[in-house]
């Protein structure tokens, strides 16, 4: 059994203790805005929804050991997770001595980046006279690079989730090496799609190195390493001082995940957080051999789990840079469900980390009372939907996340229907967008009455979507947490799972949660019921005051405030 | 010519400007706003500024209110009830699902405007194409009736699914509520905005129905006691994608008015840039609290179609104009990390800086600058009197915590901190939009943007800054050159292909239709996008002379200015929008007339940035400036300094500016 233990230390020690504290400023602030660039270049620029809408990317700086400048606030699911792949990207075509100006690698791993094939990196070196002095990187959702379907839940090994680039050229020296273009275009359902988003991602890392060449420039290599190296020292120092406040202790948690999509078990796993001093070691150990189905979390994806659950509980509000991670240590089990090796399915990684960001906060509920909430719908609700126009004969394709309820706080109801916390700063697209896009009708887009987790503060509102397919289409659900239903805190009762049915047309439903590839025939309704938010505190702590508005406004009805909340009425 | 005033009421004051036909000048005044009843403050600062006889002869008074920003971001408004499709009534309280801090775990939306016992649902349905799925169930909006009357609901937004495409049932919902004995305003989303997305059609016909109640009886007030005191022309209200509306059109629709705050400095900006040939002019305005600006190119003012007010987005035509936290109120400090850093946080205009010795002890960017001579000590506008003593001991407890040496050191970093975030805000409005900032001219306003002139020059690699003549108040300029604008958007869909444009004239006409006004310029811009993408570009059309090849070329061009490439794909029409505008008066002058008034003269020390060290340096004042001077030097008038460093060269131009050059490039 091999144990793995991940942290980042200091790479050039003493190097910024001369640095300008000013300059440092201006160019943590000038990377930052650098990074924000190479964003909206991409946003704007973009074909696919899943990156303009779902903001389904990450882009960042790395230095030239590979340590984290900046990175642009996207899916706090991809926090920090770039590191990986562009070390693995640099690596895959011959280390930094073979790059030239002008460059763009495409490396698409999953061991690498994190995450599943879709998700595709092209990493650009930055040199600055002739020295090689850091890479932009962006990794984006392609909508189809291969696979056995879109996507994918019902995988048994990483062959059939996409085509894998390990790292090759896609521009070399600034010519495009058109033999791996056109491997790109050979091995996708949606070519046009794909096309349109390679070039918004290599104009977005251009646009970026640019800017980063801008400031180098300006403030000279040398005074730049050394702002840099104390700009890492000033990001560890933040982190150190929130750590420094938790007292030391082991704190503990476990959990189920639903299935892995292929063997219909309940997959159990437990993390277990130790304080100590201003250090913290997340161990993800306890876990399953990696499993047959794809919902293995390569280890990119389990150190960012890591970095956003702990990120939200210090709150520090500050873009990260590698020294915000320095004091963190995960540990892990080589060929287990949080750190699995080739050929482990991985396409629906999210899941597992998806559920171990919530648990490991659950965990640390004991150390900071007070800043936990109660659990979340938990899951994002990826569905995916595809088929081909009936008048035009087109292709389309097309996919979204879903909001959830939140948990309720000590001091607060939860927030309802809004987007699983590591998929944040996704925005839910409107009906009439989809439908003036696609072959739908939405009949229902609302709050779920009493879905709320009773407590003295109630979980958030779930969402019940239903649609009505106008021609034959296929859907493919990666619905996660449909049985676990969202824990409550300090006697607070649960609230509701997730949960889709389809009705179809004959009139019998059908409920699924990871299912790839669903026929739906014209007429037939999906119905999602999205999960909602967990109480905190005894129900029958509630304000009664607040339990007569709830009623007032409809979020619960009078026979759940009779079970419930009796001693308001 | 015509004269002219103009008064924008701001968050600290009411700005007064006056365009003097008699005269030829613009004069302009500043007085404190009254928040609590902002029409007593507008008539107390006429009543001082105004003669009788110039009230009398005033053609145009120009108003910029915050009257519907501040029924929002207080929530004092109409209560409203909303009409909705079946199955929907949730869209304005599920928004879009995102949250403003994506890494705050506790973050939860303001409550909704409309609380969810008011939002009521009819059956009916039409969809995307405009074809009727199913027809309207009258008794449903009988039945809403019913509630409205029972809970006291003062204004109705109907916002019905796909009515952009067919607004039928949305009028027939309007006249069923009145024919049920509705009496209140009615607010209909295919009138208010036209385009998709239902939340965001939602919220700004719900904010519409929100303000109008407040909105519509303030103006008519106002327009009473103007008149009562002898004013005989129009009153006009600023609008937020610039221009101004009729009272008539401003109290219909009162969402066009709400963020019109920042737009005055942008258009005073941008036809100051038209006239001195300036093709791409930076807006660069530093006030107290904040630094906005805009990317002015070839005159035009930059537009956007939808903007963002206390978290509510609103589908209105809104001025570019980008608001960061580093004024010179803004706050210093050194944080957990041992980093120094400046704002969003400002010491606001009570208690102010250090150096106001009104009770403020917090290091602002004021204090920096005082303590480096880039401001003169002693008496200021407002009979403020600077003390550099209490600057300096509001900085040097920064020096500590951050290992800066000295204070000195400390009040350098403070100002190139505050200048390094401005740089980044200017940066964010030119590269967005594909521009190059270092081909621009710096047109520096506000309080405290001539002390930031040379600075941002040196940082954005600048070569040109223009400073106006009364610097401090050449935003409320924008006021009295403004024109009459109104406009009117219908999303549709469509490719960009042959039988496209007449469809495109058609719906044109019909907007126009709505927006009728004698004497009008009629623009038709078209938000278009290759197929296949979201992100529109809004391009100008001109019906009965393009044909398909010309608005893909003009889009095409538009594209490789702002992304670098052009792709072959097909274009798709998403959005028709038609702007009418009245232009009311060509000849008005671009600068306020300068102030007079003693100021300091002689010589001081200052910090020179460029040089890295103290000097001794001229003070001028500004009429006595004669022929080139060469910086270091300061150019002082009662409103404003500008701090001219070693390295440039200012002289005053024809127009009145002071321009800036820069002689080399370090």
């Amino acid at each position: 059994m091999t144990i793995v233990r991940t942290r980042y230390e200091e790479i050039h020690p003493g190097l910024g203790d001369r640095a300008d504290p000013v300059t440092t400023e201006i160019i943590r602030q000038g990377l930052n805005a650098a990074a924000d660039q190479m964003k909206q270049s991409l946003i704007r620029t973009a074909f696919s929804p899943i990156i303009y809408e779902a903001l389904d990317f990450a882009v960042a700086f790395y230095d030239a050991d590979m340590c984290m400048l900046a990175q642009a606030p996207t899916l706090p699911a991809f926090m920090g997770t770039l590191g990986f792949c562009v070390r693995e990207a640099v690596e895959g075509v011959g280390g930094p001595a073979a790059l030239s100006p002008g460059d763009v690698i495409l490396y698409n791993d999953p061991y690498g980046t994190g995450s599943h094939p879709q998700d595709a990196a092209m990493v650009v070196p930055i040199f600055h006279e002739d020295t090689l002095v850091a890479y932009s990187a962006i990794k984006a959702h392609w909508l189809d690079i291969g696979g056995k379907d879109p996507y994918c839940t019902d995988t048994v090994d990483v062959f059939q989730e996409g085509t894998i680039f390990p790292g090759v050229k896609l521009y070399d020296a600034g010519r495009l090496v058109s033999d791996v273009y056109r491997m790109i275009l050979a091995n996708s359902r949606m070519p046009e799609m794909v096309i349109g988003d390679i070039n918004a991602m290599v104009a977005g890392a251009r646009t970026g190195a640019e800017a980063l060449g801008a400031l180098v420039r300006r403030h000279g290599l040398d005074t730049f390493r050394r702002c840099v190296a104390r700009m890492y020292a000033h990001g560890e120092a933040l982190v150190r001082g929130w750590f420094e406040r938790l007292p030391d202790g082991v704190y503990q948690a476990s959990s189920v995940i639903d299935s892995d999509g292929v063997n219909g078990t309940p997959i159990p796993f437990g993390v277990r957080v130790v304080v100590d001093g201003s250090s913290v070691t997340v161990d993800l150990t306890d876990c399953p051999d990696q499993v047959g189905g794809p919902i293995n979390c390569p280890l990119p994806s389990t150190v960012a789990a890591v970095r956003i659950a702990v990120a939200f509980l210090a709150g520090a509000g500050e873009q990260p840079n590698e020294g915000h991670f320095r004091p963190l240590e995960l540990v892990t089990r080589l060929g287990s469900l949080f750190h699995p090796v080739r050929p482990a399915p991985c396409f629906m990684y999210g899941i597992p980390s998806d559920h171990a960001i919530e648990l490991i906060i659950r965990a640390l509920a004991e150390a900071v009372p007070g800043s936990v909430p109660a659990a979340s719908g938990g899951d994002i609700n990826a569905l995916v939907w595809w088929g081909t126009r009936e008048a035009t004969g087109e292709p389309w394709a097309d996919g979204a996340p879903h909001p959830v309820g939140q948990g309720a706080s000590p001091t607060a109801d939860g927030a309802s229907a809004l987007m699983y916390i590591s998929e944040s700063a996704t925005r839910f697209t409107p009906a009439e967008v989809w439908e003036a896009r696609n072959p739908w009708r939405i009949e229902r887009l609302a709050l779920a009455e009493d879905s709320g987790g009773p407590g003295r503060h109630r979980g958030g509102l779930g969402l019940d979507l239903s649609f009505r397919v106008l021609e034959d289409q296929y859907l493919t659900s990666g619905l996660a947490r449909t049985k676990l239903a969202p824990w409550g805190l300090k006697g607070g009762l649960p609230g509701r799972p997730n949960r889709l049915t389809v009705e179809y047309p004959d009139g019998h439903t059908e409920d699924f949660s990871l299912k790839t590839r669903i026929f739906l025939p014209k007429g037939a309704v999906v119905h999602l019921r999205t999960g909602s938010g967990g109480g905190y505190g005894p129900p029958g702590e509630r304000d009664p005051e607040a339990v007569r508005a709830d009623l007032r406004e409809g979020y619960i009805t009078p026979g759940h405030a009779r079970r419930h909340y009796p001693h308001a009425l | 010519m015509t004269t002219v005033i103009g008064v924008d009421v701001g968050g600290t004051f009411t700005d007064l400007v006056l365009h003097d036909a008699a005269t030829g000048e613009i004069r302009v005044a500043k007085r404190p706003t009254t928040p609590s009843a902002p029409e007593r403050g507008v008539l107390a600062a006429v009543d001082a500024a105004v003669p009788a006889d110039l009230l009398a002869r005033c053609r145009h008074f120009v108003h910029g209110t915050t009257v519907g920003l501040n029924a929002l971001l207080e929530r004092r408004g109409a209560t409203v009830g909303l009409i909705t499709t079946a199955g929907f009534r949730d869209v304005l309280e599920i928004r879009r699902g995102d949250r403003d801090d994506p890494y705050d775990l506790f973050w939860t939306p303001p409550p909704p405007l409309v609380p969810r016992r008011l939002r009521l649902e009819v059956t009916e349905r039409v969809a995307a194409d405009g074809s009727v799925v199913r027809d309207l169930e009258p008794e449903d909006v009988r039945r809403a009736a019913r509630v409205f009357a029972a809970e006291g609901v003062d204004a109705v937004a109907i916002v019905l699914l796909n009515s952009y495409a067919n607004p039928e049932h949305e009028k027939r919902v309007a006249d069923l509520l009145t024919a049920a004995g509705f009496a209140g305003s009615v607010s209909l989303s295919h009138e208010v905005s036209g385009e998709y997305r239902e939340y965001e059609r939602t919220c700004t016909t719900v904010v519409d129905a929100f303000v109008r109640h407040r909105m519509g009886p303030y103006l008519h007030n106002l327009d009473r006691e103007l008149r009562a005191r002898g004013f005989a022309g129009d009153l006009l209200v600023t609008r937020s994608g610039g221009g101004a509306l009729t009272l008539a059109e401003a109290a219909a629709r009162p969402f066009e008015t709400i963020l019109s705050g920042p737009v005055a400095g942008a258009a005073a900006t941008a036809r100051l840039a038209a006239s001195l040939g300036l093709g791409t002019a930076i807006a660069a305005d530093v006030g107290g609290t904040s630094f906005d600006t805009a990317l002015i190119e070839d005159g035009r003012l930059p537009l956007l179609y939808q903007g963002e007010v206390v978290g509510l987005p609103l589908q209105s035509p809104w001025v570019d104009v980008r608001s960061v936290g580093a004024g010179g109120g803004s706050v210093a400090y050194a944080d957990a990390g041992g980093l120094l850093r400046v704002g969003p946080r400002s010491a606001g205009a009570d208690p102010g800086p250090a150096c106001y010795q009104r009770g403020g002890t917090e290091p602002t960017v004021t204090d920096a600058a005082l303590h480096l001579g880039m401001i003169p000590r002693g008496r200021i506008s407002g009979g403020i009197e600077l003390s550099a003593e209490e600057a300096a001991r509001a900085l040097a407890p920064l020096a500590g915590p951050t290992g800066i040496d000295g204070v000195d050191a400390v009040a350098v970093g403070v100002v190139r901190i505050a200048a390094a975030h401005m740089a980044q805000a200017v940066r964010g409005v030119t590269v967005e939009r594909g521009v190059d900032p270092r081909g621009a001219a710096v047109v520096a306003f506000g309080g405290a943007g001539p002390v930031f002139g040379c600075l941002l020059a040196d940082e954005l690699d600048v070569d040109t800054v223009v400073v106006p003549p009364n610097a401090g108040n050449f935003s409320a300029v924008g006021l009295v050159q403004t024109d009459i604008v109104r406009s009117a958007a219908r999303t549709m869909v469509r490719p960009l292909d042959d039988a496209a444009l007449p469809a495109v004239e058609r719906v044109a006409r019909e907007l126009f239709e709505r927006l009728a006004q004698a004497g009008a310029e009629r623009e038709v811009d078209l938000d278009l996008r290759h197929r296949g993408q979201e992100h529109t570009l809004t391009i100008p059309v001109r019906l009965g002379e393009d044909d398909v090849a010309a608005v893909s070329a003009r889009f095409s061009e538009a594209y490789h200015r702002a992304f670098g490439h052009t792709l072959p794909d097909p274009l798709e029409i998403v959005t028709v929008r038609a702007t009418s505008r009245v232009v009311l008066d060509d000849d008005r002058p671009l600068v306020p007339a300068p102030p007079s008034g003693e100021g300091a003269r002689g010589t001081t020390r200052l910090w020179s940035f460029r040089r890295g060290a103290w000097t001794e340096a001229p003070v001028v004042r500004r009429e006595d400036l004669d022929g080139v001077a060469e910086g270091p030097l300061l150019v002082v008038e009662p409103t404003a300094t500008t701090y001219v460093d070693a390295g440039f060269a200012v002289e005053t131009h024809g127009s009145g500016c002071l321009m800036i050059r820069r002689k080399d490039r370090s």
